[in-house]
């Protein structure tokens, strides 16, 4: 996407016959906030926290945001994903919940029980790194390549199962891209548990996706090289599909910069629906880092291009039925600071979502044209945000 | 719809304080029609071409348009979807538009550059310059078994004269080194090194950009050696190396499979061929505001900013040295294009490269740049039609 001088920011088109009605969490990489608007781009809601981004937030449907925070100077902060804190904040923002490790990166998923679960980095072995084909060259972090363990833990902090890669994973069949770097092995960056209670990962720099059987620790399906390239954020939808952001980072071949969002069935492996990838506006969508997707009920898909903060829900023919640009600065930062419109995930939550039972009532307006955060409106933001003393 | 369709369009930003004043020729891909417009994005001339551009047109002195244009598509020629930049024909046309000179080169692609003498230097993947199959065997990269049909295809390099005739020829595998210049590990090994611009310089040697080998070098034109590469580690995919008065190499790294896990961006780079550093660079804030994966441009202007074209976006715009924004047109008119590696098409308004003149440029003098007489397009794709106060 080019950013052309434009005066394009939050919501630049809105169909309200054919869009999913509901509100839209999403998380810029920059600052520390998490933002809830409705269709309109008007606020709803907002989370200040005391950490930047690393790199997740949903809004649980006990009302509460589960956020997952960057701790500033941890061991592998330099890494892509890296985070150290799972928070839990109330509606109002209030902390409910706490959970610290160094290791932490990317992303989490709160269970049906109760439990979390999360990605953690841990040293791959020596003797097994060593027969890790694949990366550039050299590029071990002071010799260490960092692989990942998955674990779920109770909300008191106690590990209640754990599956380390290196103990289920062949070395050799990993890390395929020839110039990624070899600081990270798959570079696990989304977990999820299944209805079944199986678990889905993807594993960004080997471009798999993943079903691990909960009881066996067995990979009971995977698919993604020559197809992937450098994914995110899969989902397991009603019908058993998996719907996944293929990112299109170091593709083989000639390179011309597309992603694409695509829905693939497990049982034959048959990619059954697709949206870009080289179709019609294919030189419109590319987001080589971040990127969330959400299969919503209503059939439409709504998708976050991560690197260049826009936030758009489309039909299954692919049709466009609402946009959103974040290219606000909510805030100014300091000057010459490298800026970033970068949007970690975004998630759209319909109205009747128990977990905006809290909420004010949300009145949808339906001005003449799609809106964006109002005058008075913005001036409140930045009110909030400079008594936080940001 | 995406974004980029609502992105504002025509030129978006002029501060005619520091920017370069001039007019920009503006050749979209696929389109016959290239334009001259303005500062302020007014058209002011048009050149009605034989062809869409294979890959773009330069104004010389004596007020001629040269430029490659394409004749018979990749398809036609039996080409698989890693072969992009095919041209074919070379060609000279007046101001308005009548064909003065042509050079037929069925192969010709990406590039080509009119020599002081007359002469024109162009790139072509000639099947004389297929790699034979002992030394491809011994390059390496790339991804096996990916070959254009078990072969090997290769750049050439030439120069012609006015009169058509070749006076040198340069095939790169008779002086690439397998041991250095290796193809990058995602590459195709159907072309090698797919060679997409060139420069003559003023001491007769040719600076060449290598794509799928992430060089840029310099041919020792009496030798035909290599006599300088540089590139490999920090760039990927670049595009448009050029000579700058100072000796430096200026270059479009498009950031294309570039070396590393973090988000992708293009940026411009001068490097001193003599030590190998990097003396300027731009790139946009935040950096991932300005990528295009493939074809770029970039011109030195003589205030001393840059006019880049972020081919892709179909976005042009000039910077000063100290990386300000101060003019920016976004191509207002789409053509239809088939990706070919998927038969898909789209609209686009992507372009190789855009080059800036002075009014007072030797190819101006006497010409009609009234935008009066280009009304009719105007009103639907000048600046009228946006609306936007950008003074």
């Amino acid at each position: 996407m080019s950013y052309a001088r434009t005066n394009l920011k939050g919501v630049m088109f809105y169909d309200s016959v054919k869009a999913y009605n509901g509100v839209t969490l999403f998380t810029p990489m920059e600052g520390r906030d998490v933002w809830l608007i409705n269709m309109m781009g008007k606020l709803v809601n907002h989370w200040r926290t005391p950490y930047q981004p690393g790199c997740d937030a949903t809004l649980l449907p006990n009302g509460n945001l589960l956020y997952a925070g960057k701790v500033a100077g941890g061991p592998l902060s330099g890494l892509e994903g890296a985070g150290g804190v799972l928070l839990e904040l109330d509606w109002d923002g209030n902390m409910v919940w706490e959970y610290k490790d160094p290791y932490l990166h990317h992303t989490f998923d709160r269970t049906q029980n109760g439990t979390t679960l999360i990605l953690k980095w841990v040293k791959v072995p020596d003797n097994i790194a060593g027969r890790v084909k694949g990366g550039d060259p050299g590029t071990e972090i002071d010799g260490v390549m960092w692989g990942d363990t998955i674990q779920e833990i109770a909300t008191d902090g106690k590990l209640v199962w754990e599956w380390i890669a290196h103990e289920h994973l062949e070395p050799n069949l990993h890390l395929r891209c020839p110039v990624c770097p070899r600081s990270t092995w798959i570079h696990a960056n989304a977990v999820s548990e299944m209805p079944d209670g199986n678990i889905l990962v993807s594993f960004a720099k080997s471009d798999v996706i993943a079903i691990i059987e909960k009881r066996t620790g067995d990979i009971k399906w995977q698919w993604g090289p020559g197809e992937l390239a450098h994914q995110h954020c899969p989902t397991v939808l009603d019908n058993g599909n998996i719907l996944v952001f293929d990112n299109g980072m170091h593709p083989s071949g000639f390179a011309w910069g597309f992603s694409r969002v695509i829905e693939v069935n497990p049982k034959t492996n048959e990619i059954v629906w697709e949206y870009g990838g080289g179709g019609e506006e294919c030189l419109d969508f590319y987001s080589s880092t971040l990127a969330s997707c959400q299969r919503l009920p209503n059939g439409n898909t709504l998708i976050c291009e991560g690197t260049t903060g826009r936030v758009f829900e489309v039909t299954p023919a692919s049709e466009l039925v609402w946009e959103f640009a974040n290219n606000l600065p909510l805030y100014e930062p300091p000057p010459n600071q490298t800026r970033s419109h970068m949007v970690c995930s975004a998630y759209r939550y319909g109205m009747d979502y128990s977990g905006l039972k809290r909420a004010v009532p949300i009145s949808i307006e339906r001005q003449s044209a799609p809106g964006t955060l109002s005058e008075t409106e913005e001036q409140a933001v930045r009110a909030r945000l400079g008594a936080l003393g940001y | 719809m995406g974004v980029r369709r609502r992105s504002e369009q025509c030129v978006t930003l002029y501060n005619p304080s520091k920017a370069y004043n001039g007019y920009t020729i503006i050749w979209v891909e696929m389109s016959k029609d290239a334009w001259l417009i303005d500062m302020r994005g007014y058209i002011v001339h048009r050149w009605r071409m034989p062809g869409s551009p294979g890959l773009h047109g330069r104004l010389l002195r004596d007020g001629n348009l040269v430029s490659s244009v394409l004749v018979k598509t990749k398809r036609e020629l039996g080409l698989s979807g890693q072969f992009s930049g095919l041209g074919g024909l070379l060609v000279e046309v007046d101001w308005e538009g009548n064909t003065l000179w042509e050079h037929k080169a069925p192969y010709q692609e990406h590039d080509f550059y009119r020599m002081d003498n007359g002469n024109t230097l162009y790139i072509s993947w000639d099947p004389e310059g297929h790699v034979p199959p002992d030394i491809a065997a011994k390059i390496k990269g790339g991804m096996p078994g990916t070959d254009h049909k078990g072969v090997m295809w290769g750049d050439v390099v030439r120069e012609v004269n006015p009169a058509g005739e070749e006076v040198w020829k340069w095939l790169a595998y008779e002086h690439l080194d397998p041991e250095i210049d290796i193809l990058c590990p995602l590459s195709n090994r159907g072309l090698y090194p797919c060679i997409n611009s060139v420069f003559g310089m003023p001491d007769g040697d040719v600076l060449i950009s290598m794509r799928h080998t992430d060089t840029v070098g310099i041919i020792d034109k009496a030798t035909g050696d290599v006599k300088w590469r540089w590139g490999p580690g920090e760039i990927g995919h670049q595009h448009d190396a050029s000579l700058l008065d100072n000796g430096n190499v200026l270059l479009f790294d498009n950031g294309c499979q570039r070396r590393g896990y973090g988000p992708t961006y293009s940026r411009v780079v001068e490097v001193n061929p003599a030590t190998g550093k990097i003396e300027w660079e731009y790139k946009s804030n935040p950096p991932t505001d300005f990528y295009t994966a493939t074809m770029g441009g970039c011109e030195r202007l003589p205030n001393g900013n840059t006019l880049i074209t972020e081919s892709m976006k179909g976005r042009v715009f000039e910077v000063t040295p100290e990386g300000e924004m101060v003019w920016e047109y976004v191509v207002p008119f789409y053509h239809w294009f088939e990706f070919p590696h998927q038969y898909h098409g789209e609209w686009i308004n992507a372009l190789f490269r855009a080059h800036r003149y002075a009014p007072d440029y030797a190819g101006l003098q006497g010409r009609d740049l009234d935008p009066k007489k280009f009304d009719w397009v105007n009103r639907v794709y000048g600046p009228d039609a946006f609306r936007k106060e950008v003074v």
